[in-house]
């Protein structure tokens, strides 16, 4: 392509067959020689190595286009077949021709009428756009049927095909033992496989015969002696005469010649009715009669070490053919037997077949010397490693860095701690102007491994040059206006940041770069949602953008920020997790007082640096701050909220005060905080993004203040309630005792629609279930508060009520598959128990709770629950993500336009307004008690613009990077 | 035989006219095959007098946006 060409837009694609002409026309040369190189290293000419196919040598000239390796794409060769074969590839097309098309005449074998019907039928299917097979099919099978040509009235044979490719015409002919047949019949006998009995039937003489048909009496002597044969309407007259068969099938094959001359005399008109273009794609050309040779550059020679050279397995497979077809040409010129000619034509079949497509079943593969299989040109194409998926769709790209991720809560959300190591490989493009030339030439200057450096430079000729820790000084001084630099990576960079599996949009979010050093990639903990990521050794990919328009579309959509709210359900993904809402709900659970310097301490981190009037004085005088009115500093002014926490009670925000109630998960947690939400859609996502960060920050402090540590002894109750919860159990063993006795006894009454033993299953697993909650309400009873695994249950921050009394109270029943363990032995679980045992510990009741500790007995049954707690799961991930996958695939091409439709790529409507309300689900009240203030987001917005005095919407403040570049966007910086 | 139009969870189908088709086809700014298809024995076309080639209009109760006005193309 030469430098000056504009781009181009494909205007249309059209697939068709190739005429042979066609190959022969851009063919290089005619290749006869299955050798490639002679003695002294050169090409043969007119070999597979012709210098016209193309160069791969660096150095040589190309003898057909005079260009050099890496700019010569090769040219093809041809060969000339000794005799026509078939294209697997067609296989099943030239098999529907065979069956539709008349023997004789190569008429399509449909009335005028019931062409004009497929014709309407095919261009109505393709106007739907559905599957033209289906009409085609349907054509055929309707051809299929006729008996005879409804053209010229020749009788049409079925035809067998033997895959790949061998037809086979199935024709009746004259049976083999014509003469007993006869001979059977004229003496009233049963013939073949008949019965006696089966065929009324009487002996009649040579005389009688010849009167019923018309044949002379010594010819039939003659036919029933076997020197004759019947022709065929004499011999239908016999069979008519004897009430006979004299038939057998008999399999004629049909040669790729014959298919050939077969298909060549269809006329064009008859294959549009089977939807196929007659101009682009006539069907003899599906019969090779000229084989195209891949240019050298398609299959490149490789020299190993010890200058032997290695052929690619094309070569091989066109060297095969090449033999072949010598040898034909030979033997038939030499007038060697039809039996030795069709051998050989059917292994040229075979090399040809091969060629193209090595793993067609019912043929053996082509191997190499060493055994494995050659791999040819459609196991080129074809598999996840194939062109199309290895090659095309996915390919390894240049800018990308992949590392292992490590928390830093000191980062904004929308920033990635980056490795210095990666940051002065990666690099972007600048394009020195005046206006930055002075920062071009200091980037040149701290050469390739300083950090703030640079890699190359590009000068205005378009000569690129290395920047080596020798010539950055050097360079540094002639870089002028109109060079480029690729400078490495600075703190405030966009790049995309991604972690596989990539499920939704927010597995792929742009960052903006601090350039840290260490090896790993740094990330707020906040960001760990939307990505599932952990700290356990999880890696993720970095990609450096490398043009204007793909940073700026990054920045406006993709920031972290702008992915705040879900698309799944309209709710926050990214908000405080774990221990940050643990730290609120310190912080507020119980509005503890802090002093002035606890309280500063508590907002360090935020961009609130001065504390607001002191909430009272305690009884020395010294003023506090509650924790409420801490919180409050950081939530936007004028934002009036109410909500029930998950703690239970009802959260008070008015004018971006908290004036009561706890801030926990439903506040600011992701997943639907409350808080985060409101926030995001009634000021912006920016303010959003403070409020996390600061959130995080502020909750870290806190916890930190409390101190904050559980361990397993923080689980164990008085013995006041060991002794209520054993209570409980047993008197839940008594229920069932009595339950299992009131069966035995052949009492029980079954309950509607079940089975008595089932009835009585379903007793005890309630009666159980109730004394595992029971022994859960002592436990929880007794446990204070303030005890950190109750606060974290509560707050939402991590575990549950359950997890808490599994570990005071009691683990509970032990299932598999929804029902008590009952598998094992014969008749019981494990052998320490007797046979028919239903009580509840024979069927995996856990009593104990894990941290008195389970009994031998207790622990066995625990692990059957829980390895099928672990099987479930890795089933229902694999499971899923192949749903996902084909959802994926079947819904990736539709699209929303601008005028509110959904369409697929070819236009066809799908919705006729997005969603059936044309909404975004981001974009949208969460639930219908919080609707969206829009009237106060349009006072604000007129404030902001006009007011005079009131306070800025945003604050000038700013914490970190982000801010400062949104500002620098607005320009006011 | 059940008339599945009568239903209530079956919304409302109705033939749409040739004129008003044309007004149609013209705001979407596509052929009337690009429209989404209904077979013509779909349960609820059965009391109506549809051929192939016809637009039926589906007006249904949306959740979100109140009403939700659909058109399809009788297909075989």
């Amino acid at each position: 392509m030469s430098v000056n060409s504009s781009p181009k837009e494909i205007g249309s694609l059209s697939f068709g067959l190739m005429n042979p002409e066609e190959y022969r026309e851009m063919s290089a040369t005619k290749v006869i020689t299955a050798d490639t190189y002679d003695d002294d290293g050169f090409p043969i000419d007119m070999g597979l190595m012709d210098p016209r196919l193309g160069v791969i040598d660096p150095g040589l000239e190309c003898k057909t286009c005079g260009k050099h390796s890496g700019s010569c794409n090769g040219h093809f060769g041809h060969i000339e077949l000794a005799a026509p074969v078939i294209h697997v590839g067609f296989s099943k097309l030239i098999r529907r021709l065979l069956r539709g098309t008349c023997r004789e005449c190569s008429r399509l074998c449909l009335t005028e009428d019931e062409r004009d019907e497929f014709r309407d039928n095919l261009e109505r299917t393709r106007q739907l756009g559905d599957d033209l097979n289906d009409v085609t099919k349907a054509a055929i099978r309707q051809a299929r049927k006729k008996n005879r040509c409804p053209f010229c009235g020749e009788k049409q044979y079925d035809i067998n095909h033997e895959k790949p490719t061998t037809y086979y015409e199935v024709q009746d002919v004259l049976s083999a033992d014509y003469t007993d047949r006869i001979a059977a019949a004229m003496e009233g006998r049963p013939v073949g496989d008949e019965e006696e009995g089966d065929v009324d039937r009487e002996a009649q003489s040579p005389t009688q015969v010849a009167d019923k048909t018309g044949i002379d009496a010594s010819r039939i002597s003659e036919i029933l002696s076997g020197e004759f044969r019947p022709r065929p309407d004499d011999r239908k007259a016999l069979e008519k005469a004897l009430n006979v068969d004299l038939t057998e099938e008999d399999m004629n094959k049909l040669m790729p010649s014959d298919i050939r001359d077969w298909f060549e005399n269809i006329p064009d008109e008859d294959i549009r009715v089977l939807g196929i273009s007659a101009e682009k794609s006539r069907p003899e050309w599906m019969i090779l009669t000229v084989l195209p040779v891949p240019p050298v550059t398609a299959r490149p020679s490789i020299t190993l070490d010890n200058g032997q050279r290695s052929e690619d397995d094309l070569t091989h497979k066109l060297v095969d053919i090449i033999r072949i077809n010598q040898r034909f040409m030979e033997n038939r010129e030499a007038g060697a037997p039809q039996l030795i000619i069709e051998d050989l034509w059917e292994l040229l079949q075979y090399h040809v077949t091969t060629f193209m497509d090595n793993e067609i079943s019912g043929t053996p593969p082509a191997r190499h010397r060493s055994g494995r299989p050659l791999k040819t040109l459609s196991q080129r194409l074809k598999g996840k490693e194939g062109r199309f998926r290895g090659s095309l769709s996915g390919k390894r790209v240049n800018f990308s860095a992949r590392t292992v991720i490590s928390p830093d809560p000191t980062l904004s959300l929308n920033e990635v701690g980056v490795p210095d190591r990666v940051a002065t490989e990666m690099t972007q493009t600048m394009n020195v102007t005046e206006r930055n030339i002075t920062e071009a030439r200091r980037y040149v200057q701290n050469g390739p491994e300083g950090h703030p450096g640079a890699n190359y430079v590009k000068r205005p000729d378009g000569r690129r040059l290395k920047v080596t820790e020798k010539n950055c000084e050097e360079l540094s001084e002639k870089v002028e206006p109109g060079w480029e630099v690729n400078r490495h990576l600075i703190d405030g960079d966009i790049v995309i940041f991604n972690r596989q599996p990539s499920l939704h949009r927010m597995s792929i979010m742009a960052h903006e770069v601090v350039v840290m050093p260490y090896k790993t990639f740094r990330l707020n903990t906040v960001v760990c949602p939307p990505y599932n990521a952990d700290f356990d050794g999880d890696e993720m990919n970095m990609h450096a953008l490398q043009n204007e328009e793909a940073r700026a579309e990054a920045r406006v959509l993709m920031r972290v920020q702008e992915q705040i709210l879900s698309p799944r359900m309209g709710l926050n993904i990214i908000g405080a997790i774990q221990d940050h809402i643990s730290g609120t709900y310190l912080l507020t659970h119980e509005n503890p007082h802090f002093n002035e310097t606890q309280a500063l301490d508590l907002l360090r981190a935020t961009r609130v640096d001065e504390l607001p009037e002191p909430d009272g004085e305690n009884d020395e005088g010294v003023p506090y701050w509650t924790g409420r009115s801490i919180f409050s500093e950081l939530l936007p002014p004028g934002l009036d909220l109410e909500f029930s926490s998950s703690t239970g009670d009802t959260v008070l925000i008015e004018d971006g005060t908290l004036v009561e109630g706890t801030v926990d998960e439903d506040a600011v947690g992701a997943f639907g905080g409350e808080v985060v939400d409101t926030i995001c859609k009634q000021y912006s996502t920016t303010r959003a993004r403070m409020f996390i960060n600061e959130v995080a920050t502020l909750a870290m402090r806190a916890i930190m203040h409390f101190g904050f540590s559980v361990g397993i002894d923080d689980e164990s109750v008085p013995n006041e309630a060991e002794e209520q919860i054993g209570e409980a159990i047993d008197n839940a063993y008594e229920r069932v005792a009595e339950l299992i006795e009131t069966y035995e006894a052949g009492d029980l009454e079954s309950l509607p629609g079940r089975t008595v033993d089932e009835t009585l299953e379903m007793k005890i697993m309630q009666t159980l279930g109730k004394a595992r909650d029971s022994a859960g309400d002592i436990a929880d009873e007794f446990l204070e508060d303030d005890n950190p695994a109750v606060v974290m249950a509560r707050s939402g921050a991590r575990g549950s009520m359950l997890n808490l009394t599994q570990m005071a109270g009691c683990v509970g029943q032990q299932a598999v598959r929804g029902e008590r363990i009952n598998r094992g032995y014969e008749d019981r679980t494990l052998s320490h128990y007797p046979r028919d045992d239903l009580s509840a510990d024979a069927h995996g009741f856990v009593e104990s709770s894990y941290r008195s500790g389970l009994t031998p007995r207790e622990f066995f049954f625990h692990a059957m629950g829980g390895r099928e707690g672990l099987v479930d799961t890795a089933v229902r991930t694999s499971k899923s993500g192949y749903l996902q996958r084909r959802l994926i695939n079947a819904l990736s091409e539709l699209e929303t336009q601008y005028d509110g439709t959904v369409r697929d790529t070819s236009d066809t409507i799908v919705q006729f307004e997005f969603g059936e309300d044309g909404t975004s689900p981001v974009k949208v009240s969460s639930d219908e008690e919080n609707d969206i203030d829009v009237d106060g987001i349009a006072d604000a917005v007129l404030e902001a613009e006009f007011g005079d005095d009131g306070e800025e919407f945003l604050t000038d403040t700013q914490t970190n990077l982000s801010e400062q570049m949104d500002n620098f966007i607005a320009g006011d910086d | 035989m059940v008339d599945a139009s009568q239903h209530n969870l079956v919304p409302e189908h109705t033939i749409v006219e040739e004129e008003e088709l044309e007004e149609v086809l013209d705001e979407y700014n596509i052929d009337r095959t690009d429209l989404p298809k209904i077979k013509r024995r779909d349960p609820p076309l059965r009391e109506l007098d549809v051929e192939v080639g016809d637009v039926i209009r589906i007006e249904r109760d949306s959740r979100t946006a109140d009403r939700a006005v659909v058109y399809r193309l009788v297909i075989e």
